[in-house]
């Protein structure tokens, strides 16, 4: 692999970008020190290797799972004649934008004993659903919350790759699965490992989800301990951001392995014929659907519909002049971090990819890393930033410009990886050539990697919108003060039982991501 | 897109000409059943409130005091536990002039570290002597019952305990839940160690953890499993199962029961208003507190959130059990601030967490 000596500005900007995503980690490391904290005393000891086992466990379980489904749905929506693509391929990505908070419980309130699907069920002669807790329901509520971290990208790169090494194994006899196996999957490796390692940084975060599956990780003991015993909250903390940077490096040194596929020009992918697999295949995404968005939306629309229709007792506290000042705040605070996240991270991406620069790989580990911190805790490492640096600080204050940094330093980690597939799938030869026929740096970057880079930047900037549109801690602390989000209205509702507000808030937000998804992702990448 | 901005455009249109010339507060709906009466002109004066109580049960109040004051009210709402953090990250930079926490707990751990004003005798002697602050830093201004929440088509009155106590009965074996790290519960449980003693409340836990008590999260968890008939019975504050049978009327299948007056089962646990060491906006910070301990308010409290009032000689709502002893009694909130961390311990060493 030749090397490219990277531009200085983009080294120093590459830099500054990595202290910025460090304030979260040298928080916490400064916080263990100043409350005392024992983190190497901690990690040993029976009350942390539990919990740190089964959340290394349940991350792994459902690293897999969403991996292949992930994987699945993608090949399926984009390569085959699966009947309603274009349907499919808006609403997969939905389940992404579900609060743990509301989505689990929506979850449990629609597939658990006693729930709204156990009277269908009867009346189809089941009558044992199993219960959803502990290990099995966090499992299950993960893997179909989580897949989209690595359908978007996958999907991206598969409608990319060009039909040639298909066709040519296919002349050569090889049978579909074959070229499955041994063409496609190598050439989406990379994309594949890049979604996976976001699942199992999103499972060892979360919060939401094991704790109503009461499946004991260690967030719970962070959680619970924040006030009672700060020191062990900050220990585990900083044991889980560890934890999070070797599962870093270690997917860089795997991934080191699978081959760079280049896109020669950007073409038509091939398609396949499902044939007599028309069907399964069909099942499984309808199944998907079924479990990961219908279950969840029918539990949100029991409750808003028993609220809204009872004829006694307490009136509704929303309006629809509250509900349309979230659903704007909530739009346009995700879409400009979708944005500011794409500017910060295309370029860390080239200087990592295409120049294999080490400020650029640093940076890289740092941003992905980041994502395993709870996001209350990156809150209050930016507002103890901001309060100790001065007019810097005071102007940033509780201002817009703060709550978009939070957010992009919580989840510009989803854009890394996706951003790094494209810079890499830009075929070095075209630039080489369009370098000899005299096109500038910029004349080059807007003709020759844009165009290649499109689908895939535009995937992982839905990853971040659309992760940004449920944040609740940071919206919480960080917001300017009279911004509600829809994910704080809905939160405030939820906590104090007000089920029905929560619920009619719940499903503006998934129309809203829906829309967003529609918009976003796919009308923009299907032009290309 | 252009649809979006035609929206987005026509919706600041309407908001801008709601705002524009008016030099007076304008309220509705049951913020002014709290405040009747015309609005004080707006004033330049302000009250930025931290409140770990949430929007839709509290915003009517903060509305009210708004148009009766003409003082300009500016909230963050948030987790008490989480705005608590806040606060001891800001320090004396904190622009919070009141804290408003859904337990006890929060504003213990601030008064320990020494972040709170002392509050007026006037403020404080609005409440009874345990609803308050001994170093008189904090005011209890409402208050949500600890009962038992249960199943109606498993169980009925009869077949209920009178006291926490019995839960450790084999009868209970695996029908208990219990929100063992929820913020309320701590704090019940820290009263709990400080009233019976240390020895008492660790056996107990631990009774429950071996008759297989089942853990939770938190009391809306609890209160919705108990409905689905996913458990029995389950420890919870009275105030949620209200809001779950309004919102799911008889498909709603939980009712609370009572523990007996004076089993530790039936604390109350109060919500705390308290002032920020670091205000600059002292008075304004004072006429909030000293609005929510009023009558109208806290008779708002009662009939509208179905909590438990505690000043101004209110009567509890009829549908909620008369309170007594406990209440009266000698518990003391006092102790929480340094009582949580070996609370936390013996949750934790107990194992309820697991099962």
């Amino acid at each position: 692999m030749r090397k490219h000596n990277a531009p200085r500005g983009l080294r120093v900007f590459g830099l500054v970008t990595a202290i910025a995503f460090a304030f979260p980690g040298l928080y916490l490391v400064w916080r263990n020190f100043t409350s005392g904290a024992d983190p190497l005393g901690l990690l040993f000891s029976n009350q942390t290797l539990q919990p740190l086992w089964r959340t290394i466990y349940l991350a792994g379980l459902v690293s897999v799972s969403a991996a292949c489904l992930g994987t699945a749905l993608a090949w399926l929506t984009a390569r085959t004649d699966l009947p309603f693509r274009k349907l499919w391929s808006v609403l997969l990505p939905v389940p992404l934008v579900f609060p743990t908070f509301i989505g689990a419980a929506a979850f449990i309130r629609a597939l658990s004993p006693g729930g709204l699907a156990s009277e269908w069920l009867t009346a189809f002669g089941v009558h044992h659903t199993p219960q959803l807790r502990g290990l099995f329901g966090a499992w299950l509520v993960l893997t179909f919350f989580c897949y989209p971290y690595v359908y978007l990208p996958v999907n991206a790169r598969l409608k990319q790759l060009p039909g040639s090494y298909e066709q040519t194994a296919l002349l050569l006899g090889d049978t579909q699965p074959q070229v499955f196996l041994r063409v496609v999957l190598r050439q989406i490796g990379s994309s594949i490992t890049a979604g996976t390692l976001l699942v199992f940084l999103y499972t060892i975060s979360d919060f939401g989800a094991v704790q109503l599956m009461r499946f004991d990780t260690l967030t719970r003991a962070i959680e619970m301990n924040y006030l009672a015993r700060p020191p062990i909250s900050f220990a585990m903390s900083l044991i889980l951001l560890a934890l999070a940077a070797v599962v870093v490096v270690s997917e860089r040194a795997a991934s080191r392995h699978l081959p760079d596929i280049r896109t020669h020009r950007p073409q038509h992918a091939l398609k396949y014929e499902l044939g007599s697999w028309k069907v399964p295949s069909l099942l499984l995404v309808i199944a998907t659907f079924a479990i990961s968005i219908v279950a969840p939306v029918a539990a949100m629309a029991d409750w808003a519909l028993g609220g809204t229709l009872r004829s006694d007792g307490r009136p509704l506290t929303v309006s629809v002049s509250k509900i349309v000042e979230a659903t704007i705040n909530t739009l346009t605070s995700s879409i400009a971090t979708g944005v500011v996240a794409l500017l910060l991270i295309t370029p860390i991406a080239f200087l990592a990819n295409r120049h294999k620069d080490r400020v650029g790989k640093f940076t890289h580990g740092v941003v992905i890393s980041t994502f395993a911190i709870p996001g209350i805790l990156i809150a209050l490492s930016l507002r103890f930033w901001t309060i100790r640096s001065g007019f810097i600080g005071s102007f940033f204050y509780d201002s817009m410009a703060l709550l978009i940094f939070a957010y992009v330093v919580r989840f510009a980690s989803l854009a890394m990886g996706a951003a790094s597939v494209a810079v890499n799938a830009v075929p070095t030869a075209l630039h080489d050539a369009a370098a000899t026929l005299g096109a500038d740096r910029r004349r080059r970057f807007r003709t020759v990697d844009v165009p290649v880079m499109k689908p895939g930047l535009l995937a992982a900037a839905g990853l971040v919108v659309l992760s940004t549109m449920k944040e609740l801690p940071i919206s919480l602390i960080l917001a300017p003060i009279g911004f509600p989000t829809l994910t704080t209205r809905i939160f405030s509702s939820f906590e104090e039982a007000f089920v029905a507000e929560a619920g009619i808030m719940a499903l503006v937000l998934v129309t809203a991501s829906a829309f967003l998804s529609w918009s976003l992702v796919l009308r923009r990448s299907d032009a290309l | 897109m252009q649809r979006v901005i035609i929206l987005i455009s026509t919706t600041l249109i309407l908001l801008g000409t709601a705002c524009g010339g008016a030099d007076r507060f304008e309220i509705d709906g049951l913020a002014a059943e709290i405040h009747s009466g015309e609005c004080a002109e707006k004033s330049d004066e302000l009250v930025t409130i931290y409140s770990g109580r949430k929007e839709n049960l509290i915003d009517p109040v903060l509305r009210a005091f708004e148009c009766a004051t003409g003082i300009n009210v500016e909230v963050r709402w948030g987790k008490s536990a989480e705005l608590a953090m806040l606060i001891n990250e800001e320090g004396d930079q904190s622009p919070a002039d009141v804290f408003l926490s859904q337990s006890p707990g929060p504003v213990s751990f601030l008064e320990a570290k020494g972040f709170l004003a002392t509050l007026p005798q006037t403020t404080l002697n609005q409440v009874t002597p345990q609803n308050r602050s001994d170093a008189e830093t904090w005011v209890g201004f409402s208050g949500r019952k600890r009962v038992l929440v249960y199943n109606i088509d498993e169980l009925g009155p009869s077949d209920l305990p009178s006291s926490v106590f019995e839960l450790t009965d084999e009868k209970w074996r695996g029908q208990v839940a219990i929100p063992a790290t929820n913020g309320s519960f701590m704090d019940w449980f820290t009263v709990f160690r400080n009233y019976h003693g240390d020895d008492v409340a660790t056996e107990w836990l631990k009774g429950m953890v071996d008759n297989d008590a089942r853990y939770y999260p938190n009391n809306r968890s609890i209160v919705e499993a108990a409905s689905r008939g996913e458990i029995k019975v389950g420890l919870v504050n009275h105030y949620y199962n209200y809001q779950e049978s309004a919102a799911g009327g008889s498909k709603h299948r939980a009712q609370n029961h009572d523990f007996d007056d004076n089993d530790i089962g039936s604390l109350l646990i109060i919500t705390a208003a308290t002032i920020l060491n670091s205000t600059e906006n002292v008075s304004n910070a004072q006429a909030l507190v000293d609005y929510l301990l009023s009558s109208s308010v806290q008779q708002y409290f009662t009939d509208q959130t179905l909590e438990y009032p505690l000043a101004a000689n209110i009567a509890p709502n009829q549908v909620l059990p008369p309170l007594a002893a406990l209440q009266i009694g000698s518990v003391d909130f006092d102790s929480l601030g340094s009582g949580l961390d070996k609370t936390s311990r013996i949750i934790e060493s107990s194992g309820i967490q697991n099962q």
